[in-house]
């Protein structure tokens, strides 16, 4: 509980700034995008393509943010945090 | 201590699953009042039929359209399955197409090598078909009754649909 | 196999279409229609997957420069991951995923000051061997609009062991082009140091850690698509390094990251730009700075990506170069320091029937002059090198 507690008051003050400029920068990327005109379903295939996905392959992520993790001061940005390990 | 590290995540995570699993909602067969005419269409073919295919031609007979693309992964299920039900129906009269919405007509038939099948395919580089069936997924299939009328749609595939799909078209034939 | 017979006519899109009036309501139809959906976003794996790496990671020995003591030569790794993921029933998938990792090599203990009055690293005596061995399971399920996923990962070594959970989800909007997203992970870790070559104070420690992201991706247009997220990771328990001899972190640590991406594919050029960018920030006085930019060029089956990683960090309140051990905190970890450090790789696959072959070789090195923050420079800063081939194979 303790725990919990911190982690919302951290919630609260640490993360608040960018949490606006998060949300900032969503509203600002919905109300420009609610004029795009939607991709029809069968023109689709060039966004089906491997090249257009966020990550090469899901192993590929796991080993990178792995290495990258354990070697440098920061983490995320890809999703909640995984397990540690005391790679050093 | 601190074990309840874990309380506000797991609420947190419970409630998006219930507000997810809450979305998806069915709805149901529609009668034959309100069914729509299928659009009329006259497309090239590229597997099992000469010249060109259209919906004309299947005037009478209960038809099943399916939309697919090379890149479009359920569809890696739905065409085989489709053409279980199709080898089996056809003698009570089923009639199907697919109609690739793919842009380069190669691809089309680099997939069709791989998933081979037996019924007509069409294809329609520019995509004014599925428009004009209004598509919203990939695979989407049209079930045609005897009238011209559309009668199903199925948007998307997984693996267990064949058995409603056949249900459905079994339906169509006997009526 | 059936022979594909290709009709005569072979003009692309020979299109007519006669209108019936009825045919502009059919889109508004469509909702009234039994639809047993699963869009093409939004459905299990269509056949099983199985598959096999192998990476190996190597740092350079410490230059003679920096080091003044211990052994030069710094981690070797060898990688192993080995997964399979598949369809259950009609809803669901699961993946089970197992790394192993074995290491070997000196790290650097602490610095200290040289003769000629540089800072120099003294590392951990001789080799050290380690084995970590993860295993995770992964089960989804999927519907019409989104999927969501629970994930359970065991990570174990002599002296460390982790668990974590994590839950996901992901749901469209109505004409899915819009993707939502969320997960919440938490995971504890316990740190049991056996001595070595080193001496270690301290017998059994705790991590806690909890985790949330958010995030959307739009679809732009036919080509392109866009992202961001943004994370809050807060970690509390037993933060700092037991192998090193003058390292004492705060026992809380709050993290936030805030990450964009965007895909843009050219048809005519048969390939596809990646960029990558991740604002990261901490209340141990750290932020950070990465970009990363790639370009995949596909030739038939088979496709090159060039790509290359900017990342820069600015050093935590506590680090100095040799530990200042009047503070309350301290730190002399290279990690902790101010530097850039730049990635450059190349990535290939090809895709035979059912298989998948990968190969991967990237540099990575590191300067404190390359950094866009000011701070002293760490000696014991790495590079290293890492090459990786894979494959796999689908089935049904």
């Amino acid at each position: 509980m303790h725990c919990a507690l911190k982690f919302c008051s951290y919630w609260k003050n640490k993360i608040w700034q960018h949490c606006r400029l998060f949300c900032l920068l969503v509203f600002i990327g919905i109300t420009g995008c609610s004029s795009l005109e939607p991709v029809a379903a069968w023109e689709r295939g060039y966004l089906a393509e491997d090249a257009m996905q966020w990550q090469s392959s899901t192993r590929e992520a796991k080993f990178k943010g792995h290495v990258y993790t354990s070697k440098e001061a920061s983490s995320g940005g890809n999703g909640a945090a995984g397990g540690g390990c005391g790679c050093n | 201590m601190l074990k309840l590290t874990t309380h506000p995540v797991i609420t947190f995570g419970a409630f998006l699953l219930c507000a997810a699993i809450s979305v998806g909602v069915h709805s149901d067969a529609t009668t034959k009042q309100d069914a729509i005419p299928a659009p009329e269409f006259s497309l090239p073919a590229i597997a099992n039929a000469e010249g060109v295919i259209s919906l004309t031609s299947y005037k009478g007979a209960v038809t099943y359209l399916d939309f697919w693309a090379s890149w479009c992964g359920p569809c890696r299920l739905s065409l085989p399955a489709l053409d279980v039900i199709y080898q089996e129906l056809a003698p009570m009269g089923l009639k199907v197409t697919a109609i690739s919405v793919d842009v380069v007509e190669e691809d089309a038939w680099d997939f069709l090598a791989r998933y081979p099948v037996t019924y007509p395919v069409a294809i329609d580089t520019e995509g004014s078909v599925p428009k004009a069936y209004a598509v919203n997924g990939m695979p989407s299939g049209y079930l045609i009754d005897r009238e011209g009328r559309v009668r199903a749609v199925h948007v998307g595939f997984k693996r267990g649909d064949e058995d409603a799909l056949r249900a459905e078209i079994l339906q169509l034939l006997e009526e | 196999m059936a022979v594909i017979e290709r009709g005569v006519n072979n003009t692309p899109s020979l299109t007519t279409i006669k209108r019936s009036p009825l045919v502009r309501t059919l889109g508004a139809a469509v909702a009234a229609l039994p639809a047993y959906q699963s869009t093409n976003a939004d459905a299990p794996p269509e056949f099983t997957e199985v598959g096999l790496r192998y990476s190996h990671y190597s740092e350079d020995s410490l230059s003679e420069d920096k080091f003044i003591a211990g052994a030069r030569g710094r981690y070797d790794i060898d990688v192993t991951q080995l997964w399979i993921e598949a369809p259950i029933g009609s809803s669901w998938s699961i993946a089970v995923d197992v790394q192993n990792d074995s290491m070997s090599g000196a790290s650097p203990w602490f610095v200290g000051t040289q003769i000629d009055g540089n800072p120099g690293v003294i590392m951990s005596g001789a080799s050290i061997y380690d084995n970590r061995v993860e295993v995770g399971a992964t089960t989804r399920y999927f519907w019409a609009d989104g999927n969501a996923g629970f994930n359970v990962t065991q990570s174990k070594e002599d002296d460390y062991e982790a668990w974590a959970m994590a839950f996901d989800v992901a749901w469209n909007s109505d004409d899915n082009s819009r993707t939502w997203s969320a997960s919440a992970s938490t995971s504890n870790d316990k740190v049991e140091p056996v001595d070595g070559n080193i001496p270690v104070f301290i017998d059994r420690e705790d991590i806690d850690t909890a985790s949330i992201y958010f995030g959307v991706s739009q679809i732009l247009s036919s080509t392109a698509i866009v992202r961001i997220g943004l994370g809050y990771t807060f970690s509390e328990g037993y933060l700092s390094d037991p192998y090193k001899l003058f390292d004492a972190r705060p026992d809380e640590h709050s993290r936030t990251a805030l990450s964009g991406g965007y895909r843009k594919f050219f048809p005519e050029a048969q390939g596809a730009i990646q960029i990558d960018y991740r604002y990261y920030s901490d209340d141990w006085g750290t932020d950070s700075h990465t970009a990363e930019i790639a370009w995949q060029q596909n030739f038939d089956r088979f496709a090159l990506t060039p790509y290359l990683r900017y990342y820069s960090q600015r050093e935590a309140d506590f680090f100095s170069v040799i530990a200042d051990l009047d503070e309350k905190f301290y730190a002399d970890d290279f990690r902790l320091s101010s530097y850039g450090a730049m990635t450059v790789g190349l990535r290939s696959s090809i895709q035979i029937g059912e298989w998948q072959m990968e190969g991967q070789l990237e540099r990575y090195e590191s300067d404190n002059d390359w950094g866009l923050y000011d701070g002293e420079a760490a000696p014991a800063l790495v590079n290293f090198w890492r090459a990786t081939i894979g494959i796999s194979w689908r089935f049904d």
